[in-house]
């Protein structure tokens, strides 16, 4: 274990953790509303709001056709737009951005799942009462899914973590760059063994921590 | 709140759910619809309660259409009336007195009001001190009276009940209607109340409507239906009544060709005695009972009439000169 490793591994742990962290609050920021259409404006027996078929087809088909899009190639076609928001195509910062596009369709559909577990009894008695469309969502909604949206938002951040050793390509830095770059392609085994092991540490915290999260909810309930 | 409902009509593609329904709902009153499963019941109630929107007909509140209402003024006027249901629909991410709190957060009263009125209703339902309770750890019944709770919390003028004791043993549900009853005379309540439970009808409602396919086959005061029951639904709701009770004693297994219905005063006159003197008719009694229906006593009894053709017709025309309602062929 020499000082330059450590460093080098410490400095690309914390590029994965700005990746993934941005990632996921700009991919829940996209999806969140987004999966709340695609619940909402479905068929009323299955908990639809506001139903209207056509709207939530096209909807669905785009969101669809975005998650089949295999996720290296989204980040070359995305270059231009990382140039345009935040300045540049290359780097950590650049990466945030075809992170959080391609990981918002997964966002929707894990939301919508989740809000598809709610009870439509228990909208109707809501809606009987005189709620808002609004209040609907987020005083019911939201609340009576919250346990299912906690884990779909668990295995959001796994997959980002995934998503983000890919960024490498972009110059985006951080641990899976790492296992490549020195790993992999100066036949350095130790790079290799230690970004992996800090990566499998990073999505077992995640997991335990989610775990608990809903656990200690539906205690409560 | 007098409710009225003039031609209703919803269809689900081919199939007529409620049909031509037309209803007076008196205010102040304990109002029973009963229909067997599939009847359109939760439909017809949903349409009442503004949760659906019928083909055609009008519905009105007092004299306020509301079957057209839209936007604010619908949302306004759903906040004016209750809903309980045969599954609770309460919500699990808030505790009972979080589920009391909803429909007064979601018309913006303020927290201290709102707690304070939330502790009145708990006790109101006999829950006192049940605030903090999950509500996945308290029994049916107490999560019906939470319902309950919830539903009066905006002062409704009216409370819609769909099937809300069918979720229930036969204990718990005495004690939900009595609860319901208490609180209609509290609070001035016109309560609707939706079940296939002809006992429900029996010990709570004062008028009941029978619907089936989506049509009102019969209407009236429950001691009337009960002692004249016209159609083939109703009479089957009544003879398939079991309460330990006032269950009709049967001491022969052969049906008797004709069932007696007596009421009132007619249960305390030796009718059947006087009626063998005058037609010299023979009563063969295969089964009879007293049943009390909304605070009457209702006599019934199943019988064989004798001995010959001519002395049947003078006992079944005399028997309805009397007052008891007499079902069978002669
Ligand atoms: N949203 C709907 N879409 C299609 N058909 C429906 C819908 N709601 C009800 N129906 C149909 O309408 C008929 C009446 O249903 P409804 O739920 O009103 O009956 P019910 O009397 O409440 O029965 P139950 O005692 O089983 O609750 C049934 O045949 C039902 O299948
Ligand atoms: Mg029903």
């Amino acid at each position: 274990m020499d000082a330059q490793l450590i460093s080098q591994v410490m400095e690309a742990t914390g590029e994965t953790l700005i990746m993934v962290l941005f990632s996921t609050v700009f991919s829940l920021v996209l999806g969140l509303p987004i999966g709340v259409l695609l619940h909402i404006t479905g068929k009323e027996e299955s908990g639809g709001i506001i139903p209207s078929p056509v709207f939530n087809n096209v909807l669905s088909r785009i969101v669809n056709v975005l998650r089949s899009f295999p996720f290296i190639i989204l980040l070359i076609v995305l270059i231009p737009l990382s140039r345009v928001i935040v300045g540049t195509s290359i780097g950590t910062k650049a990466a945030i951005v075809p992170l959080s596009i391609a990981a918002a369709p997964f966002v929707a559909r894990i939301i919508e799942s989740a809000l598809k577990e709610v009870d439509p009894g228990v909208l109707q008695a809501a809606k009987a009462m005189g709620s808002t469309n609004w209040q609907l969502v987020y005083k019911v909604l939201l609340p009576e899914a919250m346990p299912a949206l906690i884990s779909g938002l668990t295995l959001t951040i796994i997959n980002l973590i995934g998503y983000s050793a890919m960024a490498g390509t972009i110059g985006g830095g951080g641990l899976g760059d790492l296992a490549i770059r020195y790993g992999y392609q100066r036949f350095r085994p130790s790079y290799l063994v230690a970004a992996v092991i800090i990566i499998l540490i990073m999505v077992e915290i995640i997991q335990v921590a989610g775990d608990m999260i809903v656990k200690k909810m539906m205690s409560k309930r | 709140m007098h409710i009225k409902l003039k031609n209703l009509k919803r269809d689900y593609g081919t199939l007529h759910a409620v049909q031509d329904v037309t209803l007076d709902i008196p205010s102040n009153t304990i109002y029973g619809i009963i229909g067997r499963s599939g009847a359109g019941k939760s439909t017809l109630v949903r349409l009442v309660s503004m949760l659906e929107r019928p083909d055609s007909g009008e519905v009105y509140y007092d004299d306020e259409r509301v079957d057209n209402l839209e936007g604010k003024a619908l949302i306004q006027r759903r906040r004016r009336i209750g809903m309980i249901f045969q599954n609770f629909n309460l919500f699990s991410s808030r505790n009972a007195a979080g589920n009391i709190a909803y429909p007064m957060e979601i018309c913006g009263m303020d927290r201290v009001h709102i707690s304070k009125r939330v502790e009145e209703l708990l006790s109101l339902v006999g829950l006192q001190g049940r605030g903090s309770a999950p509500i996945s750890t308290l029994s049916g019944g107490q999560k019906q009276r939470v319902a309950i709770a919830r539903a009066l919390a905006c002062n409704p003028d009216i409370l819609f009940c769909d099937e809300a004791t069918s979720a229930l043993d036969p204990q718990t549900t005495r004690s939900i209607l009595a609860l319901i009853k208490e609180l209609q005379a509290k609070m001035n309540l016109t309560v609707v109340m939706i079940t296939h439970q002809m006992e429900v009808v029996r010990d709570a409602c004062e008028r009941v409507a029978v619907i089936d396919s989506g049509r009102i086959v019969e209407e009236g005061t429950v001691s009337d239906i009960f002692a004249n029951p016209k159609s083939e639904v109703t009479k089957d709701f009544i003879s398939n009544l079991t309460n330990v009770k006032d269950s009709i004693v049967r001491w022969s297994d052969e049906e008797g060709r004709f069932t007696l219905r007596f009421r009132g005063n007619t249960t305390d006159s030796p009718i059947i005695s006087n009626v063998s003197i005058e037609t010299g008719a023979t009563f063969n009694i295969r089964a009879a009972g007293v049943q009390e229906v909304s605070g009457e006593d209702i006599g019934v009894m199943v019988v064989d009439i004798g001995p010959d053709e001519k002395s049947v017709r003078a006992a079944v025309e005399m028997l309805r000169k009397y007052g008891v309602s007499v079902e069978g062929e002669v």
